[in-house]
């Protein structure tokens, strides 16, 4: 039935109202323009028909030849698309998916178009923030990855293959593991296992600088992307460089394992301190008196001690706070004279010396040169260098007295010096009780490397 | 006087003389034949090797001098002699593979560090 064709199509080109309709001579005047058309651009029929329809063009594409390629490009092959912005009658503008066919009749074409706007502008918002992620992740010092839920990589960052030296493809799927220290795969990849109950994935572990071959602590977390509809969508992490911070939580950990040493060795030095002194005491009382002189000599060392960084302390430094203990000793009279070069004393020698010189002073003022007005103490110290260490020598000369017995005295001092020295600090001692006091010489080795108890 | 220490040589390494010197006293006075006290790791070493088997224990302090004992404790273990470590360091300190020696804490407490020998060498009466 010819005439029932050609009414369904008009049919059907009036009723399509999303769509806009029209078409056009070989020159691009407007020839047909249906309700879709008037809607979406905003010219009723009689106004537009004979126009040109470069009129739907933005007056930039007009400037361009846009219309002009389009017709040229439809002629050529059949159809041309045409996506891009067009304008209304009013000026105002809408983002149109279209398509410009050749008519095969009269030279002339037809154009459907569609007002697109929505999903392009929400595309538009979807690439800016895509290109955002990507300028983020790809600009932080941390390295980024996508990675579906069990640890598949889908997205390594520039800076993940950098570091690496792992190419793209290389860090795909669990090929990234390669990168990861041997010791450590396993619990990066059991951690895997416990984000999916977690909803967040933390594990710490080392990865492989490929510029110098070292492995560096890295903590990495991930999470579902923010918006994902289910647990199976990709995740998002990153990798943070904590190496420095790990270096210096096992420095703690060291040093605090060394002050507990230390701290329970000195009170082991105290603890053998108090049972030396008991056994020798004739009294609670005499014990009460010893006991704690040689209790504050051993702080004056903690404390010069813990006023250097190193540990070490000046020979001259330690001398002379022992002798200041003493208020007999004024060290600005003619009675005593200290000289020596500068020597560091590593704490464990510092401590014993400091005790032995300790014992020294007491008996001097006690019994020897500071008992007496006459009396006169020389103390005096200097380095020779020996190899492979050097050595200091140190007197301790009292004169000017007299003792009516010189003392065979089997003391704590004897002791220390005879026996603590050379066995704790390889020292070489003599000591003397004259009838014009006390001789001693202490030799100790001094290492050039501290060495610390 | 213990009994069952009594008589029984053991080796002491300590680096610090008061130490040593209140140890072995202690230990003397129970009846015990010290041995040294050794206050390096070399010297202790030097004991062993020149001993002739007659070392029935040790006791030995973790830190000589800034080197670790461990040397003198794995000659011990191979022959078989039953040693404890004073220690001022945690247990954590300590290696897993000395984690069955019997460990007393600086300042030690003297009853303690008995039982501890006893236990040691329990075995050596039989």
């Amino acid at each position: 039935m010819p005439g029932t064709k050609e009414e369904l199509f008009e049919l059907l080109v009036e009723s399509s109202t999303d769509f806009g309709i029209f078409t056009m001579d070989p020159g691009g005047s407007i020839t047909s323009w249906n309700s879709g058309a008037e809607r979406l651009f905003g010219y009723s029929e009689p106004e537009i028909i004979g126009r040109s329809a470069d009129a739907i063009f933005t007056p930039e594409d007009r400037a361009e030849g846009v219309p002009r390629r389009e017709r040229e490009v439809a002629r050529r092959d059949g159809r041309a698309a045409d996506e891009r912005w067009h304008q209304r009658k009013d000026a105002s503008r809408f983002w149109a998916s279209g398509v410009l066919m050749r008519l095969k009749g009269n030279g002339g074409f037809a154009k459907i178009a569609r007002d697109r706007t929505d999903q392009h502008l929400a595309g538009e918002r979807l690439r800016e923030s895509e290109q955002r992620f990507r300028l983020l992740a790809t600009s932080i010092p941390q390295l980024v990855f996508l990675t579906k839920p069990n640890g598949e990589r889908t997205w390594p960052s520039p800076q993940w293959i950098s570091f690496t030296g792992l190419g793209f493809d290389q860090s795909l799927g669990l090929n990234w593991l390669e990168a990861i220290h041997p010791d450590d795969r396993e619990t990066t990849q059991k951690a895997w296992d416990d984000a999916r109950s977690n909803g967040e994935y933390y594990v710490e572990h080392r990865i492989k600088r490929h510029a110098q071959g070292d492995y560096l602590w890295h903590q990495t977390r991930a999470k579902p992307l923010e918006g994902a509809r289910s647990l199976d969508s990709d995740w998002v992490g990153t990798m943070t460089d904590i190496d420095d911070l790990r270096g210096l939580q096992s420095r703690q950990q060291v040093l605090t394992a060394e002050l507990q040493h230390r701290t329970r060795n000195l009170l082991s030095v105290v603890q053998a301190i108090a049972n030396q002194t008991l056994r020798s005491s004739i009294s609670l009382a005499s014990f009460k008196t010893q006991f704690a002189s040689r209790l504050r000599a051993i702080s004056r060392v903690q404390s010069l001690l813990a006023q250097v960084e190193d540990h070490v302390v000046d020979l001259r430094d330690l001398v002379a706070a022992e002798l200041a203990a003493h208020s007999e000793a004024d060290l600005t009279s003619e009675k005593i004279r200290v000289n020596g070069p500068p020597v560091s004393l590593p704490a464990t020698a510092a401590q014993a010396l400091a005790l032995a010189l300790h014992e020294l002073a007491t008996n001097a003022v006690k019994y020897g040169a500071l008992s007496q007005p006459g009396g006169k103490l020389d103390v005096r110290w200097e380095v020779k260098d020996r190899k492979p260490t050097s050595e200091v020598a140190l007197k301790w000369q009292e004169a000017g007295i007299s003792i009516a017995k010189a003392p065979e005295r089997k003391g704590y001092g004897r002791e220390l010096i005879e026996r603590a020295l050379p066995y704790q600090l390889n020292a070489k001692t003599e000591l003397e009780f004259t009838a014009d006091g006390v001789r001693c010489e202490i030799i100790v080795p001094v290492s050039a490397e501290p060495t610390h108890g | 006087m213990d009994n069952e220490l009594k008589g029984r040589r053991f080796l002491v390494v300590e680096d610090e003389y008061l130490i040593a010197a209140d140890l072995a006293a202690y230990l003397e006075g129970l009846g015990i034949e010290v041995v040294g006290p050794a206050s390096s790791v070399k010297e202790a070493l030097t004991i062993l090797k020149s001993d002739q088997g007659t070392i029935d224990g040790a006791v030995l302090d973790i830190n000589l001098q800034n080197h670790r004992v461990y040397p003198v404790a794995d000659l011990l273990r191979s022959r078989g002699v039953p040693f404890v470590f004073t220690t001022g360091y945690d247990a954590t300190v300590v290696p897993n593979c000395y984690a069955d020696v019997p460990r007393c804490d600086k300042p030690v407490d003297e009853h303690r560090l008995v039982r501890c020998l006893r236990e040691a060498t329990h075995h050596l009466e039989t």
